[in-house]
Formats: C-alpha cells, structure tokens, sequence
C-alpha cells in the first residue's frame, strides 16, 4: 500500500496543478487596457452617417475603443458590445477571435439609430454603456465602461465636430459642410409634392434633367424661385455662417428643413440653399449649394458648368425690395464667378458641398415621414400662385435663359470678339486655365487656345472658312503641313477625333464642329499620347461641355 | 474600415496641394510587428515650389500635420509621430505607430485588407511584398510605393480576394509573447508519471 501512495499523490498533486492553471494562467483571467475617444455630439439629421462605417470613410463614429492586452495570457473570443439606453439596445460591435499578450485591437461603434430619431424635436443628454468580456471571464474581469454625449435636435446643424480651442483654419470651421446633404430631403413626400406642383403650375411642364439643355435648367430655377416669389415666402435673416475664425457662437445653425420653410413661408440663405437642392435634386438636376464668409447660396452643375441664383432675393416687403428672377439669377452667376477667383487663388473660406458627390460617399438624407396636414397648406401655398405663375414663367425665364449663352460665371467659348452668339460653339474653362487669343499670328485659323496649369492640355478654337467639317480639317492640315506637322482624324457627326503628328510627338485630341457665320468652327480639346490618359478627365469635362 | 488604401489615400491627401505637373515620388514602409501593430515610415523628395508650399502648409506646422492624419484616420490609433526635414535636400521622413492595424479573425487566421480591386502586389522576399500605385486622387501625379514588412513570426502569407473580389494579405502568426504555463504543463507531467508508476505498481503486486 505503501509504494502506490506516493504515485498517487504524485496524481493528485497533478490534477490539483492542472486544474490550477486555468484559474491562474488560463484565457479567463486579463488585464485589458482600454480607452476610449467619444464624440461630444451627434446630429440626428446624420444618423444614416453615423451608422455606416463606409460613409466618408468612417469619420463620423459614436465613439471608437483601444484595447491592449496587458496581462500574460491569450484572450479568446474579446466581446464588445455597447446599448444607448431608449435608442439601441444591447448590441455586439465585434468579436476579436484572440487578442494575445501585448496586442492591440481597435473596435469603432458605427450606432444604427431608429428613423424616427429625426423627429427628435429637443437636444438631450444620453449615455452610452459598454461592455467587454472574453471566454472564461469572471463577473470581476468583465470591464464596463460609459460616458455621456450630446443628440441634438433634428434641426441643428453644426459647420464643425472641431473643439473650438482647436479650430486653425477654414478647413477645421467647415468641417462638417458635407452632412448638409443630410438635410437636403429630396425624397421628403412633402418636398416631392412641392416640386410637382412647381412643375405643374408655374413651368407647365420641365425636361431639364432629361436633355441636359442649359435653358431649360435655367428656367426650371427661376421656376423654383418665382414660387418662392408668388408665395410671398420671406427671408429672415440671422447670422448663420461663421464670418471669422473666432465666430465660436455660430459654429452651429439651427436649419429649418425644406418642408418647414415650405410651410412656413420663411427662410435663411442656407435654408433656402436646402430648399432649392433638395427641389433641384428631387428633379434629377446635381445640386450644389456653394458656402461663403456668412452667406450661402443655392445652384446646380450641368454638363461641367456651375450655375447658381441668388435665393435670398425674394427678400420680403418689410426689407422694401424684391428682386426678379433674372435678378437674382444675375447675381446668383455674379457670385459663382466672384467664388471662383476666390477658390482658384485658394482661398479656404470658399467651398461648396457637391450634393450628389456627397451622396456617392454614404451622406445620405434624413427619413422624414408623410404628412396630411403639410400637404393641405402646400395646397393652399400652391392655391395663392393661381395663374400668375404662368405670367412669371413666361416674363423671367426666357430672358434667363438667353443669359446662359451670353455667358456668365464660368462659361467660355472665346470667339474673335469675346462675344458668343446663341449659334455658336461654346465650352466650359475649367478652373485656372489661361486663354490666349489668337495665339498664333501665322495661323489665323487660330481664334483662341485655352492652356491647362499642367501646360499640356489645350483647348483650340478654329474658325475655318469651310462649307464642311471635312473640307474644314482639310484646311487646317494644310496648314499645319507647312510647320511641319500633319493630322489625321475620323469624323462621327459633328464629332471628330483625331492626331495630330510633329517633330514633338503626338498629340491626341478630340472636339466637335458647327457651321458659324458661313464657315466651320472646330473646338477640339487634348494632351500629347504620353499624357493623354492622365488628362482624360480634364479633356472629358471640356469635351462634354462643348454645345 | 481598416485598409492598406486608406493609409495610401491619407498620404496622398496630405500632398493634396502640391503644383500638378510633374510626377512625384513618395514611398512608404510599414513594418508590422509580432501582436499586429505597424510602424509607418513615409519619405518623400520635392522639387523646390513643392517645397515650398508643402513647408507652409504643413512641413512647418508638425502639429497641424499630425491633426490632419489623425482625422484622415480615424480606423486607427496613432502614436509617436515623428517628423525629420532635410531642408537642404527638400525631403522629409515622418514616422509613426498604428495599432491594431491587422486584425485575426475566429479561426487564428490574421489580416490586413488593401481595399483594391487586383491590386498591383509584388513579393519582394517571403516577408516583404510591394504595392506601386499613381492614384487618381492627384491626377495620377505621385507614385507611391508602398512596401510592407510582415514579422518573422508571420507564416503562410498569401494575397487572397475576400467576398467582394478586393485583394487581402492573410498570414498565420503564432504568439510568443505569451510564455508557457508550466503550472498546465507540470501538473500533466505529474499525473501521467503517477499513473504510470501506480500501473506498473499495480501490474508487478498482480505478477506476485
């Protein structure tokens, strides 16, 4: 008996160690680090942001969490999960299969939020709870964490998610200019019916998004605009738009949604900036609400060109004026080209948020549910336009439309003049590029060439005596034989692609032609071969906006 | 999301105001660690405009620098930034530290995705592989090169697609940082030594 006791013990001693070291060594016991860096504030108006992870790639987090394992064992199966008590139950955010002494993991908490958060009439404070366990881990190792932060109401919207202390530029203030697409609600029923009824009863029908015609979309703005005019909706202003860095007291603006300044008969520069994207949108027009020092204004882009009015115009009879379609129109374009000296010479407080660009990267709008008794006063509101909206169509929006052509903001078409005619050729210049009339003396041909800042991809004009495009691209050829240089090209239409050979390579472009003044003009847009493939973009942009 | 393509993009972006032109060089290391950290290292030569606006955006504001990559990404936590400018030379070398920038899923298998379609991958040697790219972000203006170092510990890597047809490097690493548990270990050793000793002491009381 004597010599199996110590065997015995030796297996006792054994199982007592075994069993031991899962309390001591094995996955159940850690010392997790954590930290956590939390938003102060969310936006319901964002809430579909703030739910995806791919939206603006993933800037826009409830909160995001840094666990290190500090402790000598592997942990199996490291749970997150987190619940916003009254709007998201307990959730799992992520299962990390093993996290090993000294790893690091990172876990970001994108909340899915219920739609019905953008009925949310008041700010409130909530907090949220997190908890963190692993296989094996005892009531002690489970580690729960929680802070508190701020939901605003529907309404507000803040230009910054940048600490004042530490806002440095205009970049750090508008911050947040792409979440103003959360409040542009083209899919807002209530919007939807506004919009049918401006085409119904003030433009008796609209294709702007169908052609792509400049007039047409011209006239579908002054639509929009003589609306606003026969519903005698007013501009109440308020500083709403940082004007300064220092501005901490306007870094937010609390926003009137569309329906609301539909309904409401008022609205700011950036309210009605919404109105207007979120109408021009619902259309099938790209809206582009454009953000200066303390204004803002609404406009779309076709075919390359930016287009923009002047909103604010309606102003209001207690503010003594209100100016007409084609004035606000004018000055909406005036705007557009003062914005575009500024942005080109980099100035930063001059920005503007590309709707449906944004759109693209997961900014979507805000759910807002149908609404019978917003439907009733859109009708009365509608019921007030009675059959001056037919005299304000046919008194602004032809005039308008005739500006396009006469150029205004960003359109080109140089022709000897400077002055284009509505039967002419004309293109869009992009930002920054240098136009040159009649650049070679040698070649009258020539009427203007428009240079890119890359020096390489050029827009040429030609005005040829020709009575066709073939015979015109003959004469251009001949020409350029006697430089020393050679084209070949094919024609489709009134669009020609081709080459052009020299001494310096080959340059390949592409452009169109129209019959001008008893001759042929060819605007033709390219880069050498070389670059042609980086410059496609560019060339594109100037070739689609050629009309 | 967590990507090869965001820390790409991200320097890109830092660059965004460079003049067009002329194509620019940058390379990037990043030297992932036994636990799934990474060290990147991005360095870059310019021509002497580029210099220049580059000093007086962010080359002569580190800490404008390092808010502008902390926002671009926001995936990661970041450390240890370090900026070194060789003025005479116009380039400057930035380094920091990224956690968990590799993840490991259920199965032990670990990850890193590039969030690139076919992505341009070249194995340089068992641990080291290449992405060479000219984002369009710029107009195709910058090369980067990207290099990434994958530790000694790392086996099986292997460039695979996940289920959107993006390519993601996947490898196999076993942890040493653990220790052994000589307290599981010792105590088994014991118990098969006293059943055995008991066996052969049971089976020699039977043979008498």
């Amino acid at each position: 008996m004597k010599n199996k006791l110590i065997p015995i013990a030796l297996v006792v001693i054994g199982a007592i160690l075994f069993g031991l070291s899962f309390l001591s060594f094995g996955s159940s016991s850690g010392d997790l680090d954590i930290s956590i860096v939390k938003s102060n504030s969310i936006m319901p108006a964002a809430h579909n942001v703030y739910s995806n992870e791919l939206a603006l790639d993933g800037k826009y987090y409830l909160f995001k969490a840094k666990m290190t394992n500090n402790g000598k064992n592997t942990l199996e199966d490291v749970t997150v999960r987190y619940r916003i008590p009254g709007y998201v139950e307990w959730t799992e955010l992520d299962i990390i299969g093993e996290m090993f002494p000294g790893q690091t993991a990172s876990v970001r908490c994108y909340p899915k939020f219920k739609d019905d958060i953008s009925e949310k009439m008041t700010e409130s404070t909530e907090k949220v709870e997190i908890e963190i366990s692993w296989d094996g881990a005892g009531e002690d190792d489970i580690i729960d964490e929680e802070f508190s932060f701020r939901i605003s109401d529907r309404n507000e919207y803040m230009f910054t998610n940048i600490p004042a202390a530490e806002i440095a530029g205009w970049g750090d203030v508008y911050n947040n200019d792409a979440l103003l697409a959360c409040f542009v609600t083209p899919n807002d029923p209530i919007v939807k019916y506004y919009t049918q009824n401006i085409q119904e009863k003030i433009l008796m029908g609209e294709q702007a998004s169908v052609t792509k015609d400049p007039n047409e979309a011209v006239r579908f703005l002054a639509g929009i605009y003589n609306a606003t005019v026969l519903s005698h909706m007013v501009y109440s202003g308020t500083k709403g738009i940082p004007e300064t860095l220092q501005d901490v007291s306007k870094f937010s603006q609390h926003n009137r949604l569309p329906r609301e300044v539909i309904t409401g008969n008022t609205g700011l520069c950036l309210e009605l900036s919404l109105l207007y994207a979120s109408i021009l949108s619902n259309a099938g027009l790209d809206p582009v609400i454009f953000l200066v020092p303390g204004h803002a204004y609404p406009g779309y882009r076709l075919n390359g060109q930016y287009y923009a009015i002047e909103a604010t115009g309606i102003g209001g009879e207690g503010l003594g004026s209100i100016m007409s379609a084609e004035e606000a129109f004018k000055k909406g374009m005036e705007q557009v080209s003062e914005f575009y000296q500024k942005y080109q010479n980099g100035d930063p407080r001059y920005t503007l948020v590309d709707i449906h660009a944004v759109n693209q990267e997961g900014v979507t709008p805000m759910v807002l549910k149908d609404d019978d008794f917003l439907r009733k006063k859109v009708d009365d509101i509608v019921a007030s336009w009675g059959s001056a909206g037919t005299i304000a169509q046919t008194s602004n929006s032809g005039q308008m439309a005739n500006r396009v052509n006469t150029g205004g903001g960003n359109s080109g078409g140089n022709s000897g003049g400077g002055n284009t005619s509505g039967s002419s050729l004309s293109f869009a210049i992009p930002g920054g590029w240098q136009t040159y009339m009649r650049p070679v003396p040698e070649i009258p041909i020539i009427t203007a060439q428009v240079l890119a800042p890359d020096q390489t991809t050029t827009v040429t004009v030609f005005d040829v005596p020709a009575s066709s495009g073939q015979e015109a691209l003959g004469i251009i050829n001949q020409y350029f034989q006697s430089y020393g240089m050679s084209i070949q090209y094919q024609m489709n239409g009134n669009q020609v692609s081709g080459q052009t050979f020299s001494d310096n390579g080959v340059f390949n472009w592409v452009g169109k032609t129209l019959r001008r003044n008893g001759g042929i003009r060819l605007v033709a847009v390219g880069a050498p071969d070389y670059l042609y493939g980086q410059s496609t973009g560019y060339i594109n942009q100037v070739f689609n906006s050629i009309q | 999301m967590k990507t090869i393509k965001n820390i790409l993009i991200l320097f890109l972006l830092m660059l965004g105001f460079l003049a067009m032109g002329q194509q620019t060089q940058q390379k990037i290391d990043m030297d992932i660690d036994n636990v799934g950290n990474a060290k990147i290292t991005v360095s870059m030569t310019m021509n002497a405009s580029q210099w220049q606006v580059w000093n007086a955006n962010l080359g002569n504001n580190p800490a404008a620098l390092k808010r502008e990559i902390e926002r671009s990404m926001p995936a990661y936590f970041l450390d240890d930034f370090k900026l070194e400018k060789d003025d005479m030379n116009r380039s400057f070398n930035l380094s920091l530290n990224a956690y968990g920038v590799c993840e490991i899923n259920k199965r032990g298998v670990w990850s890193i995705e590039t969030d690139q379609k076919d992505a341009n991958v070249t194995e340089l040697t068992d641990h080291k592989y290449m992405l060479v790219s000219s984002p369009m972000e710029l107009g195709g203006a910058v090369q980067q090169t990207f290099t990434i170092n994958f530790p000694s510990e790392a086996t099986d890597i292997k460039v695979d697609k996940d289920s959107l047809g993006k390519s993601i490097f996947e490898f196999d690493m076993n942890n040493t940082a653990g220790g052994i548990n000589f307290m599981m270990w010792g105590g088994l050793l014991f118990m098969i030594v006293g059943a055995g000793w008991t066996g052969v002491s049971l089976m020699t009381n039977k043979s008498k």
